[in-house]
């Protein structure tokens, strides 16, 4: 019970930081590519300013395109609650292990898929196919990545897995495959790109094209947690956990920033894969988590 | 453990080539796996001591990661070979055999040697793993230079296996070795020249029709 005020303080404190970790990766992307770029604070401005706007809604759209972003961004602030931070132990570990983590993102990303459905527009339709289509292929390299963390620390508690066997062989790889999975989630380039509005790339975009204003306020602010939150997975797999409040601490922010420079190089030197390409990409992923998962059953 | 995460390294650079659909991204592969070989033979040479081990590995980066990847990239823009591959297995199969072939090397692995020596169990795998690998990438690859950099791989594998498990072979049998592998492209890279220059390809899959 003492434990509920840290957990809310946790919790704020990465919903806080969410959006500066996108921020900084753009900032990265601008500086790799010689371009001054906006602040990395533009994604608090930008929400600030979409809080301000008006709607337009669609005449006929239902209420679940009204429910969409408030039930997206309660999956990722749950999310966030059940996330042990890298070492601090402190969770919601009671109502749930890291599998129960991953439905509550899908839940998001469902009702997300149905919002692009409602409006009725093509390319809405369009977006929530090659999403459900994208997820249902790294979805199996998400799940085997982290079985690899299970298997070596005999548990699915996701405090359990929050870097007490980091940097085996094992995890490594395994953290490999689950870093594609990452790039795939977040929408980054080789599967989705989310500078543009092109309508035959976009994926993520298109099927939260018909937001404006406040519900798409609440759809990034969503977006910035989730990728947080996955960032601080990542990290289950390189960083070892150990005792010490300015080590995990130190742990917290080298993971998010390695991961954001690492996404950052990838983004700008690699073109977005044509759409059935992911096809090959989430099998890769899925071969190497199975290759880690070999690894872990030797015991390394 | 650094060892054991360059094993890592090493297997995933298999499986890369294994999985790899044009010839540069498969030499590139190749570049990685030599690459993590020399690490992990200068990890030794730091851990043992021992001279030769050093001069071994300095071998490897010299020859397998910069000189041979070089001479094989050398040659794709010489004769402008188209990229593919010739595979007659798609990458998504050949994953999957590549990952049951891991997995057998563990199973006769674990028969030749006691779990407790985990790092050199897998060791082996490992180095059997890409020996397996690289053998199913000159079965399964039509075209010549795909099966040039299978065998390469094989090679690697031995190697691997052999730093692991005897602790690296005399020294002047790993210098012949070298100069065999160094020798060996640089006779294939004129050979698949000629051999472009007479069929026009190097599919080997078309190579038993008579051309008169």
């Amino acid at each position: 019970m003492a434990q509920i005020p840290l957990l809310l303080i946790q919790t704020a404190f990465i919903i806080a930081l969410a959006p500066l970790v996108s921020g900084f990766i753009r900032k990265l992307k601008d500086i790799l590519r010689m371009r001054r770029g906006a602040s990395i604070f533009q994604p608090y401005y930008n929400f600030a300013k979409l809080l301000k706007k008006d709607e337009v809604v669609s005449r006929n759209s239902s209420w679940i395109f009204a429910a969409a972003p408030v039930v997206v961004l309660a999956s990722s602030v749950a999310a966030c609650l059940l996330l042990p931070v890298s070492g601090i132990r402190v969770s919601a570990g009671v109502m749930g292990d890291m599998l129960a983590l991953f439905f509550i993102l899908a839940l998001g990303r469902f009702f997300l898929a149905l919002a692009g459905l409602d409006t009725a527009s093509a390319f809405g339709g369009m977006g929530s196919s090659r999403e459900m289509f994208i997820s249902s292929i790294l979805e199996p390299a998400a799940f085997v990545s982290l079985f690899v963390l299970s298997m070596n620390c005999g548990s699915t508690a996701a405090a359990a897995l929050a870097g007490t066997q980091a940097l085996r062989a094992s995890t490594v790889v395994a953290g490999a495959a689950f870093f594609m999975v990452v790039l795939a989630e977040t929408s980054r380039i080789p599967v989705d790109n989310r500078e543009t509005h092109l309508e035959l790339t976009m994926v993520h975009e298109a099927m939260v094209l018909e937001y404006s204003g406040r519900p798409l306020a609440l759809i990034e602010l969503a977006g910035h947690i989730k990728q947080a939150v996955l960032f601080v997975i990542l990290g289950w797999f390189f960083f070892p956990a150990a005792a010490g409040f300015s080590w995990r601490a130190l742990a917290f922010f080298a993971g998010m920033s390695v991961t954001g420079l690492a996404i950052a190089l990838i983004e700008i030197s690699l073109a977005k894969m044509r759409l059935f390409r992911v096809v090959d990409f989430g099998s890769f992923a899925f071969f190497i988590a199975l290759l880690a998962a070999v690894f872990a059953s030797m015991g390394m | 453990m650094g060892l054991a995460l360059i094993l890592g390294g090493f297997l995933v650079a298999t499986f890369l080539m294994v999985v790899a659909k044009r010839i540069t991204a498969l030499i590139a592969a190749f570049r990685l796996q030599s690459l993590c070989l020399f690490l992990y033979v200068f990890g030794m040479a730091l851990t043992q001591k021992h001279f030769e081990l050093f001069v071994v590995s300095a071998l490897v980066l010299v020859l397998k990661a910069v000189l041979i990847p070089f001479l094989l990239a050398r040659i794709v823009r010489r004769i402008k070979v188209e990229e593919d591959l010739g595979l007659i297995v798609n990458p998504q199969v050949s994953l999957a055999v590549a990952l049951l072939l891991t997995y057998l090397s563990y199973v006769f692995a674990r028969s030749i040697i006691v779990p407790q020596e985990a790092l050199r169990l897998a060791s082996f795998v490992v180095s059997l793993a890409a020996f397996c690998a690289g053998f199913f990438i000159m079965a399964s690859r039509m075209k010549a230079l795909a099966q040039v950099l299978g065998l390469l791989a094989m090679e690697n594998g031995i190697f691997l296996a052999a730093a692991a498990i005897a602790g690296g072979m005399p020294f002047f049998a790993e210098l012949a070795l070298f100069f065999d592998i160094f020798i060996f492209v640089i006779i294939i890279e004129l050979f698949v020249y000629k051999v472009n220059r007479l069929f026009t390809h190097i599919d080997t899959s078309k190579m038993d029709s008579l051309k008169g």
